[in-house]
């Protein structure tokens, strides 16, 4: 028993030396079957490596946008606080301009 | 022979097999008892050690995401409230230390605090508040009194935040270079006290101990403004990057909705800036309040509510919204409502009707001394219907009530009723108050609450009733409900839109609001308002004046509920009316509230003189006074 089963080490150690291991065990008949796992494995891998590209872009783009809303709204207040009339008298004071706020309704030209 | 030695062989080999095929599944069969026993085992007694259920438990962390509160708008679009969030940045200034320390890496460390000082020198010229070797100080005090958590600055934006985060020290990171980042969300206001009231604020409550606190828009909104937060599951990659986990399911942040209100912030301004012009330097004024309401819609596009609070000397702001909630005698602007009520019932056919003057007295009430001014400057006894009104003779109109009233007074308090002059009335804001009516039958009535209800004592309303009656007159008849939203909005686009509504489709015929608003221009051309005669658009209105009922330790010492001990009293001076009367577009109430004085506030005084300031820079303003200019040459046209 023991004898047999060394021998059959000692064969499968010389059938991998010798690069005849897979056709000993007759695997070229699976050699379809070999590949398509292969392939399966390798889709997967390269799958999951991109989901997880895809999702890294998700996030830093998700970020740039939330800080150009962030500085979209910080421009906005910035500017609707100077789009107050109270703000354009005040700053038409500061800079020593004489105009002031209208008195009269906007003429507008008719064309014909 | 050689046949029967191959088959010996075969049979050999196959009892081998069998001997190992049995001895196989014995081994499989002890195997599995013992698993099963195994299993049982850790069912029943074993406790998983906590270190081994770590090495199962996935390596996520949840991320709450918060959502970002709605925007207020303006009519216009214009963003009245906005969320942005604020940083607060600190320090640790012990990082790397201790490793310095410990490797005898004195170079090291003396790297580290020449950037400090470098960061020192940039926080400086960044923040101007401090000199370089004040921040250097500051730090590297920190560094040796091991201060991990030194607040460099509260409260700054992103922008700020994006330049700090280059500094020397800084760009090296939490690790290296100690900088803390802390981020808040934060409500800002761009038009700072502008309709403040109006827009209101929310405060939430700390780890649930009370409840939610707010006013305004903000508070009666909440649910649409507030948004849903978003949560997911983060997963580290082989990058060492946090990114979502797919494999766990994830609730998207939904942002608040954005509330488009009805207000107009320029007629905001406006009417802010005229009302401070006119109580700016009078002391004795405790507050004042302007509601700009559109007469055929019921749209606020304007309510200012400036306050100086209980000490006389604090400076104006918008403390509590008296628009909604100060429920006074409103004075003679009540003759408005007793006038439409006799016109529309068929008492008073025609406005030059007459009644005798008798002095000003009517037996029970005060006399009262406009009839007599009235008399010595023109001689008669009698007086017409809408002369008393214009000069808002008490006598006049309590004589009128009693006389078509007097017996079925009832009816009079229908009218009051029909007017929604009676009860509150559904608003965008809470908090409108319920006005007071003492109606015959009820405890507070008496013999003479007909007459002083018909002037306007007696009788408790919020400035908001009295603008919306008031723009029933000048909407002929069509009492609007007054509102401040005009629609909800999701990304720009309209999810739900708030229309006009009537309170009452016809409180009266259009042809009596035409005779009660020939008797309004009146009070303007003739009357007590003809301050406004200059006005750039012609306004019908009426001016109330009312004492208010001073509290029990005001009035101390005197006999009477209006006068204290020193003979001063509290005035509610009113301009209630409308623009331009010939095609009325928007109705406007000011109204002013003083502290105990001896002089009179009167509606003729400072609000019509601010109605008269806000209807003049209205009409610079509005689209609709635009004057067109008729073509009349041609211009060449541009050729090559």
């Amino acid at each position: 028993m023991a004898g047999r089963v060394w021998h059959s080490v000692r064969n499968a150690l010389r059938a991998i030396r010798e690069g005849e291991l897979l056709l000993r065990l007759r695997a070229d008949k699976y050699l379809v079957h070999i590949l398509y796992l292969f392939i399966l494995m390798w889709v997967t891998i390269f799958l999951g490596i991109q989901v997880d590209k895809t999702l890294i872009r998700v996030k830093e783009n998700n970020e740039e946008l939330e800080k150009l809303r962030i500085y979209r709204t910080e421009k906005e207040a910035e500017l609707v606080k100077l789009h107050s009339a109270s703000a354009a008298q005040k700053r038409l004071k500061e800079l020593g301009s004489e105009a002031t706020l209208p008195t009269e309704p906007t003429s507008i030209i008719k064309t014909k | 022979m050689r046949k029967d030695s191959e088959i010996k062989d075969k049979i050999v080999g196959r009892d081998r097999i069998h001997v190992v095929m049995f001895f196989l599944s014995l081994a499989f069969m002890v195997l599995g008892v013992f698993i099963l026993v195994w299993i049982v085992k850790i069912q029943t007694s074993y406790t998983v050690p906590e270190e081994v259920i770590d090495l199962f438990r996935p390596k996520t962390d949840s991320v709450i995401y918060k959502a970002v509160r709605g925007r207020i708008l303006a009519t216009d679009g214009r963003p009245l409230a906005l969320s942005v969030p604020l940083y607060d940045l600190h320090m640790d200034c012990t990082v790397l230390k201790k490793k310095y320390k410990d490797e005898n890496k004195d170079s090291l460390e003396q790297v580290w605090q020449d950037k400090a000082r470098k960061l020192a020198v940039c926080l400086s010229e960044e923040f101007r508040d401090k000199s370089a070797e004040g921040w250097a100080d500051i730090i590297l005090n920190g560094r040796d009194n091991d201060k991990k958590y030194l607040l460099i600055k509260k409260n700054i934006n992103l922008s700020v935040l994006e330049r700090v985060k280059q500094f020397p020290l800084f760009e090296e990171g939490r690790n290296a270079g100690g900088i803390i980042i802390d981020e808040h969300p934060e409500r800002i206001y761009p038009y700072d006290s502008l309709a403040r009231r109006v827009i209101g604020y929310m405060k939430y409550a700390e780890d649930g101990k009370e409840d939610n606190r707010g006013i305004g828009l903000e508070y009666s909104f909440e649910s649409d403004l507030h948004g849903t937060d978003g949560c997911e599951y983060r997963r580290v990659t082989d990058n060492g990057l946090s990114v979502r986990d797919p494999d766990l399911p994830h609730h998207d942040v939904k942002n608040g909705k954005d509330l488009r209100t009805t207000l107009n912030i320029d007629f905001q301004d406006i009417a802010d800036k005229a009302l401070r012009a006119q109580i700016r330097d009078h002391n004795e004024i405790r507050a004042a309040i302007c509601i700009i309401m559109e007469v055929k819609t019921g749209a606020i596009r304007a309510m200012v509510n400036l306050s100086r609070g209980d000490t006389p000397q604090t400076t104006l702001y918008e403390r509590e919204n008296l628009a909604l909630m100060q429920v006074g005698e409103p004075g003679s602007v009540m003759k408005g409502v007793t006038l439409l009520s006799l016109v529309e019932d068929g008492y008073v056919k025609n406005l030059e009707e007459t009644i005798p003057t008798n002095n000003g007295v009517l037996s029970g009430y005060q006399q009262d001394n406009h009839i007599l001014t009235y008399q010595s400057q023109t001689g008669k006894r009698v007086i017409s219907v809408i002369h008393g009104f214009a000069i808002s003779s008490n006598y006049v109109f309590a004589s009128l009530a009693e006389r078509y009233y007097g017996k079925k007074p009832q009816e009079f308090y229908d009218h009051i009723y029909s007017y929604r002059l009676g009860e509150a009335f559904d608003f965008d804001i809470e908090g409108l108050r319920s006005p007071v009516v003492n109606r015959p039958g009820t405890s507070g009535w008496s013999g003479t609450t007909l007459g002083s209800n018909a002037y306007g004592y007696g009788i408790g309303e919020t400035p908001l009733h009295i603008i919306t009656f008031y723009n029933g007159i000048a909407n002929k008849g069509r009492l609007m409900k007054p509102y401040l939203v005009e629609s909800i909005e999701k990304d720009g686009e309209v999810e739900r839109k708030f229309v006009p509504k009537a309170l009452n489709e016809s409180i009266c015929s259009a042809a009596t609001a035409d005779t009660v608003t020939r008797a309004l221009r009146a009070v303007v051309t003739e009357g007590t308002a003809n301050r406004l005669k200059s006005a750039k658009l012609p306004v019908a209105g009426k001016t109330g004046t009312a004492q208010v009922v001073l509290t029990p330790a005001e009035r101390k010492g005197s006999s009477s509920n209006y006068i204290d001990a020193g003979g001063r009293h509290k005035n509610q001076g009113t301009f209630v009316g409308f623009f331009p009367v010939d095609k009325p577009k928007y109705t406007i109430l000011v109204t002013v509230y003083s502290y105990l004085s001896k002089d009179e506030f009167a509606g003729g005084r400072y609000p019509a003189l601010a109605v008269r300031d806000i209807v003049n820079q209205i009409y610079a303003l509005d689209a609709d006074w635009r004057q067109e200019i008729q073509c009349t040459g041609t211009v060449p046209e541009m050729t090559d």
